[in-house]
């Protein structure tokens, strides 16, 4: 009975100390980043984004990820197997069919999420109109508008009030709320460009402007927006109010 | 007039007179112009014959003319013959014995009540009565708001103060309804006069128009007065039907308070012996209404009963009205729901977006964000993480909550060890308790060996591989289809084929097998094996459930992408909360009433339908059905019925008093007891008691519209000096009208008498 308890005790204490499993239960669990591969323009200006947003997801919160390359059309049914999409490019591209926008319409009317990242350095790139055509056809009648510095998407893991990416174009987000629900977000600053690694945990782009600490933040807003997406409004639930409120007074007493 | 009868085939035996009747139209104007046409077309005529020179031939002709018009003119006036037997009729005299419960309220200071002095008056005039049935039919009633006849020797002996209102003017229209065609020549009224209806002080405008219709005197006897009446009643309990579980519920109270003087007392609210709120009114000489609000919060669900209550002071006229029982269905407003999250996944997305869009749900939830060993890379103050409130909800407020969800969630080191004791405590004290799979639930989360492990559907078999990844098609047994956790579609076949359309699940817990007395109702087959992925258990007074994959949310998105919608699987976590929480659908037996309130001697029928656990209806089974008195529990009828094939049955109860009872069905199944219960109502309306005083001016003025008295019940009334008209009337018992127009010999006669009148004229040279 005692060595039980010694047993026991042993098991507990790892638990505590090494409490990340090896893997979570089914392939469906875990968080992976497709990518939208688009016709025309380029669709992967930054290969290593997604991968290396993963990776940070895993050293900094309890997210099981998969890392792997995935690449998916718009049209494709097997979006339905990813809830969170990412679309990066530098240029502009040729317009989804009506196939492809139904899917896609679908994908984040039911639950999905996709967060557009314009690749490029320069404020108003031929991506940037093409993805606001895109919008506008996705979801007509529907505005694309600023994300309000209240919203759950910069107090869902790390409380922010800057929007940063490996460039300040834009220092906000924008994004398409419906039924209560964020389900598209456009960053135009390159954050992607600020999370990329190489393999060998280099850097794979220089910052422009802000340095380590503007790395810093994007990778901070690239952890919420995938919390937003797995939570939602959670951090608005009334227990959490409390505590982010102060939190948040005490970094911005004005 | 032996001849005229036997001239139209009748025996002038049966008949002993005859009238002539002429049709009614037929008097007045066209009368008067059918004259003037007559007189002048026999003028004419006249001139006409002036050619003729015999003035034999010329009256011949005019008479033909005559008789002709003569009988046209029957035609018009359509004369009818009728031969009947009159008898001589019986004048009525109608005597009306109130019998509503305000006749039972007591006199003072003999303390008898109203009705006393009702069926003292009837016993000391027998001899009245009988002399006045020489000459007139004496019909006995008792009258409240209907008229119910009663023989003369029954009217005393029968009657009881019981009846739930008084309607006087009712009473007086069914009378005359009830005397059409005869010859009623005076009512008696034995009354109060306290009749709800009539608002105006002495009688309404209708009520007078229809005493006008009666032919009679209506004398009128006031059964006691108001000289030292004293009451205090609760008239009124305004309330909800229904009400929510910890919620406030307001009661406005009416009190009225007839010569008590100047107190103060005490309103009390009571559920069964426990006294929930009291508040204290101050009576003064001058008001005899009072209101006062209560308010007091519901601590169980279901049908609850409450009582009102006011001192009953000596002396005082009705004490029944000195408390109101009511009925209040205590609803949950939202159900509570706990949901701990072992770190964020798309199963636990979902699932809380599907909790949180339910407006029935009121929901915390917790998601485990980082562990002991991320490295967030950001101060404390840099983070939007609150610090897991363990204690305060697994010591302090566990009871508050309705359901509680493990989503992938390892206890360890979030929540103390001993607190999970506190789960299995609360679950057997009626919680809920969910564990949804993934690799920190069962053996993951370190559930195995543990308190939680006793409350959960299955045993963990610690030693055992734990997961089984892929593309797993759930499989629910046909049998157990119309379990309510299973229930997508209310047809068994379609919602099999429901279940049967969503897509696989993409891994499952292994090493669970169903802990004793729980239901595996959905499965998973590999290699042969059934695997459990859905297991469900009753534990004690709660209720436990295992889902062991987190991956259901594939039946929602996937589903959608597939061209299907998530409409499966919002209806299963709907069914998942339901069972859990016990929504009273959701109970194996269930006991319902056709009706929920019930009249007095009223017949409440009793339906049970009866299933076991698996809700797999049980037919032919000894069951135990208690009646019961409520909130005293006492015990009117046990009795042991079968079910039907159908797992059904039925049983008819009289109460006859009115009261709260509850229907108890009980059985035991597989070793466990299960049982239902519903609890109805019988009343019987205290009405009667909101205008309990003697109305002496409707009495008084009932009298003066119909030319008769009005006295007051004592000791020694009689009835002796009462006068009623004496007519003589007759009435028909038979009849027959004879026409005397409408006949072949009528219409042949005038053809007839112008042919032979055309024909001599033309033998004269007339045209």
């Amino acid at each position: 009975m005692r060595f039980y308890f010694i047993i026991l005790a042993v098991c507990l204490q790892a638990g505590i100390w090494f409490p990340r499993p090896v893997f979570a239960l089914g392939e469906a669990s875990k968080v992976v980043i497709p990518q939208i591969q688009y016709r025309g323009g380029n669709y992967n200006p930054r290969p290593h984004a997604a991968e290396s947003l993963l990776a940070e997801l895993a050293k900094r919160t309890s997210i099981e990820v998969k890392r792997m390359p995935l690449f998916l059309k718009p049209g494709d049914g097997q979006l339905f197997k990813y809830p969170f999409l990412y679309m990066g490019g530098d240029g502009a591209f040729e317009p989804l069919n009506e196939k492809e926008l139904k899917t896609l319409r679908n994908h984040l009317s039911y639950g999905g999420f996709l967060l557009i990242d314009g690749n490029s350095s320069k404020p108003n790139s031929p991506f940037d109109a093409s993805v606001r055509r895109m919008i506008e056809r996705l979801f007509p009648g529907i505005p694309l508008e600023r994300l309000q510095r209240d919203h759950s998407i910069f107090r869902s893991f790390y409380l922010l009030n800057q929007v940063v990416g490996r460039v300040v174009n834009k220092p906000y987000l924008e994004g398409i709320t419906t039924k209560g629900r964020t389900v598209l977000v456009y960053s135009a600053n390159d954050l992607g460009g600020a999370w990329s690694k190489s393999k060998l945990g280099h850097w794979d782009f220089d910052m422009i402007g802000g340095g380590d600490r503007q790395r810093k933040l994007s990778l901070r807003l690239g952890v919420n927006i995938v919390l937003y997406a797995l939570t939602l409004d959670y951090k608005k639930d009334m227990v959490h109010l409390p505590i982010i409120l102060e939190r948040l007074r005490r970094v911005n007493p004005k | 007039m032996n001849w005229l009868t036997t001239l139209w085939g009748e025996e002038w035996s049966e008949y002993n007179a005859w009238e002539l009747h002429w049709a009614p139209e037929a008097w007045g104007g066209t009368f008067a112009f059918l004259a003037v046409l007559i007189v002048l077309s026999l003028w004419f005529f006249w001139t006409s014959l002036s050619r003729i020179r015999s003035p034999w031939k010329k009256l011949f002709l005019y008479a033909l003319r005559v008789v002709t018009l003569f009988l046209v003119a029957l035609t018009v006036l359509q004369p009818q013959l009728e031969f009947k037997k009159i008898q001589p009729l019986k004048n009525a005299i109608a005597v009306l014995l109130d019998d509503s419960k305000s006749m039972g309220i007591k006199t003072f200071p003999s303390e008898k009540p109203r009705g006393h002095w009702v069926r003292r008056a009837m016993e000391n005039n027998r001899s009245y009565f009988e002399k006045l049935k020489q000459s007139y039919e004496v019909d006995f009633f008792f009258v409240s708001d209907q008229i119910d006849s009663v023989p003369l020797a029954n009217a005393v002996t029968a009657y009881q103060e019981s009846a739930v209102n008084t309607d006087l003017h009712q009473v007086f229209l069914d009378l005359t309804k009830h005397y059409e065609g005869q010859s009623l020549q005076g009512v008696l009224l034995f009354s109060d006069g306290a009749d709800l209806t009539q608002d105006v002080p002495g009688i309404s405008p209708e009520f007078t128009q229809t005493l006008t219709r009666l032919n009679g005197p209506v004398h009128t006897f006031q059964a006691g007065d108001n000289q030292g009446f004293k009451d205090l009643a609760i008239e009124k309990a305004d309330a909800a039907d229904f009400g929510f579980i910890h919620q406030p519920l307001n009661i406005e109270v009416t009190l009225s308070a007839r010569g008590i003087g100047k107190k103060n007392i005490p309103l009390v609210l009571k559920e069964g012996d426990k006294i929930l709120v009291s508040k204290t009114v101050s009576l003064k000489k001058a008001d005899d209404q009072y209101t006062a609000e209560l308010q007091f919060t519901p601590a169980s669900l279901g049908k609850r009963i409450y009582t009102l209550s006011v001192p009953v002071f000596a002396g005082e006229a009705v004490e029944v009205n000195n408390r109101w029982s009511f009925e209040v269905k205590v609803v949950r407003d939202r159900v509570r729901v706990l949901h701990l999250n072992g770190r964020p996944s798309w199963d636990s997305r979902f699932l809380r977006e599907t909790l949180a869009n339910n407006p029935k749900v009121d929901l915390l939830s917790f998601f485990i964000l980082r562990t002991l060993t991320d490295d967030v890379g950001a101060t404390t103050s840099e983070l939007s993480l609150i610090p897991f409130p363990s204690n305060l909800l697994f010591s302090d407020y566990l009871n508050s909550f309705d359901l509680v969800i493990f989503h992938n969630f390892k206890f360890s080191p979030f929540i103390d060890k001993k607190n999970l004791s506190n789960i299995r405590n609360y679950v057997e004290q009626g919680g809920a308790f969910l564990m949804i799979g993934g690799d920190l639930s069962f053996q993951g989360g370190g559930y195995d060996r543990s308190p939680v492990e006793e409350i959960l559907p299955v045993r963990i078999q610690s030693d055992s591989k734990k997961f089984l990844l892929g593309d797993l098609k759930m499989k629910v047994p046909l049998k157990l289809s119309q379990h309510p956790l299973l229930r997508l579609e209310s047809d068994p076949r379609q919602n099999v084929k429901a279940w049967e359309s969503l897509p696989p699940i993409q891994g499952v817990n292994i090493g669970l097998t169903p802990a004793k007395g729980a239901h595996v109702l959905g499965m998973v087959r590999e290699q042969g094996k059934d695997i459990p992925a859905l297991v469900a258990r009753q534990v004690k007074e709660g209720r436990t459930l295992a889902i062991a994959t987190d991956t259901s949310w594939n039946w929602n998105f996937l589903q959608v992408g597939k061209g299907g919608s998530g409409r499966y699987y919002q209806k299963f976590w709907e069914n998942v909360i339901a069972w859990m929480t016990r929504e009273p659908e959701t109970d194996p037996v269930q006991v319902t009433t056709d009706k929920e309130k019930y009249r007095e001697n009223e017949t409440v029928r009793i339906h049970f339908n009866v299933s076991g656990q698996d809700y797999i209806p049980l037919p032919g089974v000894a069951v135990e059905l208690v009646m019961q008195t409520l909130p005293r529990g006492q015990e009117l009828v046990r009795q042991t019925l079968k079910t039907d094939e159908q797992g059904e049955g039925h049983f008819e109860f009289h109460p006859g008093r009115e009261g709260f009872y509850s229907a108890q069905v009980s059985l035991t199944a597989s070793g466990e007891v299960l049982s239902g219960e519903t609890r109805f109502i019988v009343f019987s309306p205290q009405i009667e008691y909101q205008k309990p005083l003697v109305n002496t001016d409707l009495l008084q003025a009932l009298s003066k519209v119909t030319g008769g008295s009005h006295h007051v019940l004592g000791e020694g009334t009689r009835f002796d000096e009462l006068s009623f008209p004496s007519p003589k009337v007759e009435i028909k018992s038979s009849s027959r009208m004879v026409s005397l127009w409408d006949s072949w010999w009528t219409y042949g006669l005038i053809v007839g008498l112008l042919s032979v009148e055309w024909w001599v004229r033309r033998k004269s040279g007339l045209s």
